[in-house]
């Protein structure tokens, strides 16, 4: 009985505080990792999004041309590797300049200054050779034509899908989410605080064991989220994500393993630490044993 | 004293720690299980490619493209004691992306292999016979399209008489075009299935300013179907 009185807060206590970790530890990556632009970057070019984006574009503009009759050089001699990796980047820095409140609505679109050139350019060429009118039906199927090759460049462009996110209205729940998360996120810090100082009174006694505690903490918290997330990576899960266009499918899917590799990182990190302080922890205790007996 | 207390209660902390960690694991399973029971069925079809995971590259989207062989000698010069046919025969189903057939025309000097599908990869390398159509010997609606640059071009020339012949590796099927058609995009009534036997061709109205929402082709009508094997006798 009175090894339960002894132990029963000090589990309860470790108890939640296993939970706090996780919670805390997740918000934090999130914050500061991977719900970040420099996540979306670096993605962007470990997965080599703006080569796969391009590679798209072209096989549109060159599989376009046996219907159209417009050669695909009319776009692709307009639009680059590189315009392909900053409309890939400004997809993603408006969603997060939405969610930070820095504009009202998402609206993203790039530079096609040069490619509204290079297709007028082809449609007067074109008119002047055959003799085609440039009349006011000329110049609704130029615009037709520029909207058209714009909207597809855009949609290739928007690797992470922010656009279809937004048009479900997810985007906005999102950004409804992120402005409590800060709060929820001070909340757990604290509350972890508050529970490893409630952790130390309940230790004052014998304060070695406050290693116990925080080793099993560390560990248990650390097998909780790394197995999943290291089962989620050796089986390569992800991959089997069902979109198969290339710029999409290597974004969603190198996102997610930058993600949950994140993830298990830090609380591989956790566990190892949960490892250290027990390992203290016998060390301190094998001391006391060897230490008693002179006394 | 001390010494007893400390060497009995390495069980303790031992017991303690997996208690906590099954008590833990339990706990995140009875909080997750609602969750995930919800989220299995949207997480099975978005992650349902699982048997293969193959990241994209070639741009084929997991497409198999299969060439084949078809020999397309005019009837007239194939050997009299070769020239056995049958008016019912073995028909060998094609693949999705594979080429089945050659279409070819004479009159417009159009010869086109015939790919099951229809796919841009597909179109890109000849005539494609949509899926949902018969395959060539069965009867009802043969419905083939292809690009207007490229392999349909000369679709328009066709008028009615001209014969077209598709050959297969199973038989050689004869149509002659009886009526030349222009419908929208969006109008399905010549490719839907139908109960005569008939090849519909059809691709895009030619129109360099853009794409057009007009298609135009031809309905032939079949003449002969010449299989090289008769068909399999079931028996009763």
């Amino acid at each position: 009985m009175t090894k339960i009185k002894y132990y029963f807060p000090k589990i309860l206590l470790t108890f939640l505080l296993i939970f706090l970790l996780i919670g805390t530890e997740l918000s934090l990556l999130a914050h500061q990792s991977f719900l970040t632009y420099k996540a979306f970057e670096t993605v962007t070019v470990q997965q080599h999004l703006d080569e796969k984006a391009y590679t798209a574009v072209e096989n549109y503009f060159k599989s376009r041309a046996n219907s159209t009759g417009i050669p695909a050089e009319v776009y692709l001699n307009a639009i680059t590797q590189e315009n392909m990796k900053q409309g890939i980047l400004s997809s993603v820095s408006e969603a997060f300049d939405y969610l930070h409140h820095d504009v009202k609505t998402y609206a993203f679109t790039m530079d096609f200054t040069a490619l509204e050139a290079s297709v007028t350019e082809f449609f007067n060429q074109y008119a002047e050779e055959n003799g085609y009118q440039k009349d006011e039906v000329f110049q609704q199927k130029v615009q037709a034509n520029i909207q058209e090759a714009e909207a597809k460049i855009l949609y290739i462009a928007d690797t992470f899908k922010f656009g279809t996110v937004a048009e479900h209205g997810w985007l906005t729940k999102l950004r409804q989410f992120l402005d409590i998360f800060k709060k929820i996120m001070t909340v757990l810090c604290i509350s972890t605080g508050v529970i490893l100082i409630l952790l130390l009174l309940c230790c004052k006694e014998n304060f070695s064991e406050l290693f116990y505690w925080l080793g099993l903490t560390g560990i248990i918290s650390g097998l909780l989220i790394s197995v999943p997330c290291l089962y989620l990576l050796g089986t390569d899960y992800f991959s089997g994500f069902v979109v198969k266009d290339a710029q999409i499918f290597s974004a969603v899917v190198g996102y997610l393993q930058y993600m949950t590799h994140q993830i298990s990182t830090a609380f591989l990190i956790t566990g190892i630490t949960g490892i250290i302080f027990l390992i203290l922890f016998g060390i301190i205790q094998k001391a006391k044993r060897d230490i008693l007996p002179r006394l | 004293m001390a010494e007893h207390n400390q060497k009995s209660s390495l069980p303790v902390y031992l017991l303690t720690g997996i208690f906590l960690l099954i008590l833990c694991v339990a706990v995140s399973i009875g909080i997750l299980i609602m969750p995930y029971e919800k989220a299995q069925t949207y997480l099975n079809i978005v992650f349902m490619d699982q048997n293969m995971k193959i990241a994209p590259s070639s741009g084929l989207n997991g497409l198999v493209i299969k060439e084949n062989e078809i020999e397309t000698p005019p009837v007239s010069d194939i050997p009299e004691e070769q020239q056995k046919f049958y008016e019912n025969g073995k028909i060998i189903r094609p693949a999705f992306g594979e080429q089945y057939a050659v279409l070819k025309c004479d009159d417009i000097s159009l010869s086109v292999p015939v790919y099951w599908g229809s796919t841009s990869e597909l179109l890109e390398r000849g005539a494609c016979q949509t899926s949902s159509s018969v395959v060539l010997g069965e009867n009802g609606n043969v419905v083939i399209d292809a690009h207007v640059n490229t392999f349909f071009a000369d679709l328009p020339k066709l008028t009615p008489g001209n014969t077209i012949v598709l050959y297969t590796s199973y038989g050689i099927f004869t149509y002659q075009v009886s009526e030349k058609i222009q419908f929208l995009n969006t109008d399905k009534k010549y490719v839907l299935p139908t109960e005569e036997d008939r090849l519909t061709l059809y691709t895009c109205e030619a129109q360099v300013l853009g794409t057009s929402d007009n298609r135009t082709g031809v309905i032939c009508t079949l003449v002969s179907k010449q299989f090289y094997n008769p068909a399999e006798e079931t028996n009763p």
